[in-house]
């Protein structure tokens, strides 16, 4: 079987990799569309206030409820992902955002708005970015970091859509601007249909026991798979018999559980449970054991709906405590700098000159750490907690920039720092834990991301108000950043905790 | 002030008020002999003027509409040196924009006073030359005025067609006069946003097809090979 897997490597590669790319546009859509519309309903709010009514307060619930569900909704969305695939809820999360903004042109009131533009897009961002974040880690696995910078490099992008928007507003009024937005979100169906279930790759050493079962599966399956599969490789295995990847295959698509006979079924789950193992290589094993104790395995381990194992994990509390703190850091000096600016007296022009520098320096030093990550000269969190220290250091300093340069210099020395440690996150993560896996560690750190996001910008405000000076929130911001990469230096000693664990 | 400049101020009022308008001559001219002071409002000059050390004042009585205007004290001494004092009612702002609303549904036109109460509000449309009073209890199914707080007037439109569309006024009413903002109404039907909306979700589903169809290919072609 060795000639024929060597082939389908070499044919599986630039129909992947091509693939991967698509994966990587989507994912960069998804970066451009919805930081957009979390951008731009700043613009909205104005107009919600005037011609729908109802307090500030109020109006701006709409915005915290869209940008916090975003996050809060990641772990059902990890489980839905789980059971249905990504293309699937990615489409339903395109399917519910273009619903969402169609439905808000009929609001009257802003509750009405603050379901159908809050909840439904809300839900839908957390679908659009949970799927895509996911199947980039897995299919861009040698180049993560960078893929993973350039999709992110889609929120630099998002400058272009305010003026577009007011544009918009100005010439159809807010409800044709919701009803065109709802037509460009729908754009995200075709690019979701790019994330195509890849198959995993196949374990070097075939287990021979399986073959006659395999083979006979992969017979009668072919059909219904032959719009799941990336064909190269099912074909080419076929006459040689690596039989796992079939299977493995049908893992993947849950959806094609139309497949003839019970017996599939048990197939299924036996490979399903074998799968959500740590890595593939243990999976023939696993697969073996599965279709000796076929029945057994069927009862033993049921799928778990919300899989709360990430919760017990510490390598996911090293994670989430460095996320939490990274991303307060991360927001708290966004929303003040500005305002910083404008008590040091320079106008507002030259502030908005200080945001658009920063966004672009970010943009490309994202590129650029991406890039650097993926050379693997070292650990890839090693970087991370790097920008951190330094993103931390350079906030501490920032209460000394009293004049236009000195700010300017602060910004782009945070915005390289910030950049570099954002398009980090996905990969570090991946390192911890593995693509396996990804779903629900993804899900439940996005919900503890939420809570700092929800919980920021009042933090911030709070901040202010209490000292009466901006400076304070960029000394918290920089206590954070330095906090944050405390939790790494656990995770040598947390990863043997694991093995011990499991060996045990 | 400076020679051969003008000076100009304005000065808001809403209410009958007793008012003194003074000039005032910067110290390093007062070395001119022979100053002229003379107080106009228009062609017309005004007495009644007093005087102390470097400054010349009048004193206004503003009554009514007539009395408001423009007020100017020229000095004359080796140069000439004027200045305005504008007397007004409180400007009203209309919206620059137009608001953008559909046919069916209802549009809310907000005109605010700021700092000063006006005694009344009234809502004129544009027709054609015309502008026409809007009486709301008229017309009680069609439009509803709404004083929603002391200096601000909503002007409710259900309904709207197509005939809504055009220039509409806030006055309102002070003690010493009106005072005018102007809104704009663009009504479109929904046909305008739809069609863009129509042309985007096509482009989407001819995506869709398209690699839906690609990948059909892609498995045949690997079926034949």
């Amino acid at each position: 079987s060795f000639p024929g897997q060597r082939k389908e490597d070499k044919l599986e590669a630039p129909a992947a990799r091509g693939w991967a790319w698509g994966v990587v546009f989507h994912f960069f859509l998804v970066n451009v569309l919805v930081m957009g519309m979390l951008k731009t309903f700043g613009i909205f709010f104005v107009a919600f206030q005037e011609e729908v009514g109802g307090s500030s307060e109020q109006v701006s619930w709409i915005g915290s409820i869209m940008s916090s569900l975003r996050f809060l909704g990641a772990p059902l969305v990890a489980v839905v992902c789980e059971k249905l695939g990504e293309r699937p809820t990615s489409i339903i999360g395109a399917g519910l955002v273009g619903g969402g903004c169609l439905l808000s042109t009929q609001a009257t009131s802003v509750p009405f708005l603050c379901v159908s533009m809050g909840l439904l897009l809300g839900l839908g961002f957390a679908c659009l970015y949970q799927a895509a974040a996911v199947m980039t880690a897995k299919r861009c696995r040698t180049r993560l970091a960078f893929s993973n910078a350039i999709a992110r490099s889609g929120m630099g992008l998002t400058f272009l859509m305010a003026p577009f928007t007011q544009l918009l507003i100005d010439f159809y009024g807010w409800q044709g601007t919701l009803l065109i937005f709802g037509g460009i979100m729908l754009n995200l169906v075709p690019s979701s249909m790019l994330l195509r279930p890849s198959s995993p790759r196949p374990p070097q050493h075939s287990s021979v026991e399986n073959q006659d079962h395999g083979s006979s599966m992969a017979k009668e399956d072919s059909e219904p798979l032959d719009k799941c599969l990336d064909g190269t490789t099912h074909r080419e295995i076929q006459p040689h018999g690596v039989q796992d990847l079939p299977i493995m295959e049908r893992v993947m698509i849950p959806h094609s559980r139309d497949v003839s006979g019970p017996v599939n079924t048990l197939d299924l789950e036996g490979s399903e449970k074998s799968l959500m193992g740590s890595c593939s290589a243990e999976t023939t094993t696993e697969v073996k054991r599965s279709y000796k104790s076929l029945p057994a395995t069927e009862k033993e381990n049921p799928q778990p709906l919300l899989d709360f194992s990430p919760l017990k994990d510490p390598v996911f509390g090293i994670f989430t405590w460095s996320f939490l703190f990274s991303h307060l850091a991360y927001f708290v000096p966004m929303f003040h700098l500005v305002a910083r600016a404008r008590t040091l007296g320079i106008s507002s022009m030259d502030a908005s000159y200080l945001i658009a520098v920063a966004g672009i320096t970010e943009t490309v030093s994202q590129l650029l750490s991406g890039w650097v990550a993926d050379q693997n000269w070292t650990k890839k969190y090693h970087y991370h907690v790097t920008y951190l220290v330094l993103g931390g250091v350079t906030n501490l300093l920032c209460p000394l920039a009293t004049t236009f340069p000195l700010l300017m210099t602060y910004a782009v020395a945070f915005a390289v720092f910030c950049g570099g440690f954002m398009a980090l996150v996905l990969p570090v993560l991946v390192d911890l834990v593995g693509v396996q896996k990804l779903h629900s560690y993804l899900g439940f750190a996005a919900f503890f991301a939420g809570i700092a996001a929800v919980g920021g910008p009042p933090l911030a405000g709070w901040l202010y108000d209490y000292t009466q000076t901006y400076a304070c929130s960029f000394l918290f911001a920089g206590a954070c950043a330095l906090i944050s990469p405390l939790s790494f230096c656990f995770e040598p000693s947390a990863q043997k905790w694991k093995l011990k664990k499991a060996n045990l | 002030g400076v020679s051969g400049t003008s000076i100009e101020k304005n000065i808001t009022l809403d209410s009958a008020a007793r008012i003194e308008l003074s000039c005032r001559l910067d110290h390093k001219y007062s070395h001119w002999k022979n100053l002229q002071v003379t107080w106009k409002r228009g062609n017309e000059t005004i007495r009644h003027i007093s005087k102390t050390e470097n400054s010349w004042s009048i004193q206004l009585r503003i009554l009514d509409n007539s009395s408001l205007g423009s007020y100017s004290c020229t000095l004359k001494g080796e140069e000439e040196i004027s200045a305005m004092f504008h007397l007004q009612v409180p400007k009203i702002e209309g919206k620059e924009k137009p608001i953008v609303s559909y046919e069916g549904d209802t549009a809310v036109m907000i005109c605010k006073s700021f700092g000063y109460t006006p005694i009344a509000w009234t809502w004129y449309m544009t027709n054609g030359s015309e502008q026409i009073a809007i009486n709301d209890s008229l017309l009680a199914d069609k439009y509803s005025i709404n004083r929603v707080s002391a200096n601000v007037t909503h002007l409710k439109i259900l309904k709207l067609t197509k005939e809504d569309d055009g220039v509409y006024w806030c006055e309102a009413a002070f003690e010493l006069g009106k005072s005018r903002g102007k809104l704009k109404l663009k009504v479109l039907s929904f046909m305008v946003p739809l069609k863009p909306f129509l042309a985007i979700v096509a482009e989407a589903v001819i995506l869709v097809i398209l690699v839906f169809l690609y990948e059909i290919y892609s498995k045949r072609k690997e079926k034949c090979a």
